[in-house]
């Protein structure tokens, strides 16, 4: 499970770390943060219509990870898949609280969602998160950008000030929650290499092996 | 992934733990006046609604619960008529009438495609929606909001599918709290012949269908709305429902209920006969 700021280089590394396990062939799922067909439509609407307010916004989300949940990451987990997850319930502590929802209220909420064995945490700068976003995209979204949280008219400058808000939930729960912080400036190779030693002391990776009837 | 027997455990909501987890009733004066001074606290059920004061509230909060078929839409239709007549702005609510999932939630039910923890999740959403859109907005411009359910029924619903009962509560910790709770008790035998005359038959859902009661549709509706009942009966006092014989005639159900709203906005009960549009309902 990788968590961390948008441009943080989580999404490559969960990738590569997905290539690395797909080749060596063990039984494996990826799933990323808000990506179920059933709320699709609700948040886009949503969003274009501006609709969602912070409580809204992340009961939307909470259904959508419910969903996946209770029907690829429980049972898939109760099969001895490895899951691999682009964001967590993580993200939702870090970017809905700083949207104001009180913690309590958001922990309960997730409360039926297993606790990740590694939880990884890349940690950049925010200069450097924000500099490799703003880069890369011609324009911020609203909701993306938090514009709802009406900290700046600015869009950028909003983007930047609410990033720090969520880099200061990720690390408010370093301790509490077990992240495995990694520095998401280092090369992606060091960085991968880390990744990859880390799950193989951590995890009996021969249990997600393919199964002797499952071969070929 | 070492330990998902661990982790097992870790999902609560199905656990099948019946501590006593209904939000805290507030004092009895939360829900006789309304206007400023109350504890912001006492305003919600746990916690305040993020980004909202309720000081700012003039309005009425009149809730109506019930199982279908207890005349639930047929009451709040003629007081909506009556509360106009008398010169309030009368707002109503209800499930799956919001903007933002609604729609969404009629075709999840109408596919069948749903795990009960996702669809408790598109309810809250469906509320907290309709809280924050329409039932506070017109409770600070000072109207009598009437709603059509509220959070007990979707606790409830939840509840009898084996969520746990304290996650539920924490989830609508932020709900308002109603300044009137009306139970409109039926037994579900009698519920059952009037929902069938409405529509010659009984929803899926309705009759609890998802929850392997009974293949017979009489028996699994009655069976499941016994269920809820029963949890309806748990939580009646501690939430301060006003309890009213939903066996009655309209007409003598609508009067005690206008008796006691009357009461809490403080003007005289006034009497009522319907308008011809209304008259079909007045039997």
């Amino acid at each position: 499970m990788v968590e961390g700021t948008d441009g943080s280089g989580k999404s490559t590394q969960l990738y590569l770390l997905k290539r690395w396990l797909e080749i060596g062939g063990y039984r494996l799922h990826f799933t990323e943060w808000n990506s179920s067909e059933l709320v699709k439509a609700a948040t886009r609407r949503g969003k274009q219509r501006r609709l969602l307010t912070p409580t809204t916004f992340s009961l939307l989300h909470a259904a959508d990870f419910a969903d996946r949940c209770e029907r690829q990451i429980m049972p898939l987990l109760q099969g001895d898949y490895l899951v691999l997850a682009d964001r967590y319930i993580y993200t939702a502590f870090a970017r809905d609280g700083a949207r104001g929802c009180p913690q309590k209220w958001l922990r309960n909420l997730y409360r039926f969602a297993p606790v990740p064995d590694i939880t990884f945490y890349f940690r950049a700068p925010l200069d450097v998160a924000v500099q490799r976003i703003l880069s890369g995209r011609p324009k911020l979204k609203y909701y993306e950008a938090g514009m709802d949280l009406g900290l700046s008219y600015d869009r950028p400058e909003s983007f930047r000030l609410f990033q720090a808000r969520i880099l200061d939930g990720y690390d408010k729960m370093v301790e509490s929650d077990n992240f495995v912080v990694l520095d998401g400036t280092l090369p992606v190779n060091k960085l991968q290499k880390q990744m990859r030693d880390i799950v193989a002391s951590k995890i009996d990776l021969k249990r997600f092996a393919p199964r002797a009837d499952e071969a070929e | 992934m070492a330990d998902h027997e661990k982790e097992k455990d870790k999902e609560k909501p199905t656990t099948a733990e019946t501590s006593e987890a209904q939000p805290p009733t507030g004092s009895a004066s939360a829900r006789s006046s309304h206007a400023g001074e109350e504890d912001v606290a006492s305003a919600f059920f746990a916690e305040p609604l993020v980004g909202f004061d309720p000081g700012e509230i003039s309005g009425t909060l009149i809730v109506i619960e019930g199982m279908d078929g207890s005349g639930r839409s047929t009451q709040i239709s003629l007081l909506q008529e009556w509360l106009e007549s008398e010169g309030f702005a009368v707002q109503t609510s209800g499930l799956r009438r919001s903007n933002l999932v609604g729609r969404d939630i009629d075709e999840l039910l109408a596919k069948n495609a749903v795990t009960r923890l996702t669809l408790a999740l598109m309810y809250c959403t469906d509320f907290f929606d309709q809280l924050e859109h329409r039932i506070v907005p017109a409770l600070k411009s000072g109207a009598v909001v009437l709603a059509d359910r509220y959070i007990f029924t979707l606790i409830a619903r939840s509840v009898v599918r084996g969520i746990n009962r304290d996650y539920l509560s924490g989830l609508y910790a932020m709900a308002l709290r109603p300044h009137l709770t009306f139970w409109l008790n039926v037994r579900p035998e009698t519920a059952f012949g009037r929902e069938f005359r409405k529509a010659q038959a009984i929803s899926y859902w309705e009759a609890g269908r998802d929850m392997s009661l009974s293949h017979d549709l009489y028996w699994s509706f009655v069976r499941y709305q016994t269920m809820i009942k029963r949890e309806f009966e748990a939580v009646a006092k501690r939430q301060n429902f006003i309890e009213l014989d939903g066996e009655a005639s309209v007409p003598t159900v609508n009067k005690l209920l206008r008796q006691r709203i009357a009461e809490q906005l403080g003007i005289r009960a006034t009497k009522y006969t319907p308008s011809s549009a209304l008259a079909h309902l007045w039997r």
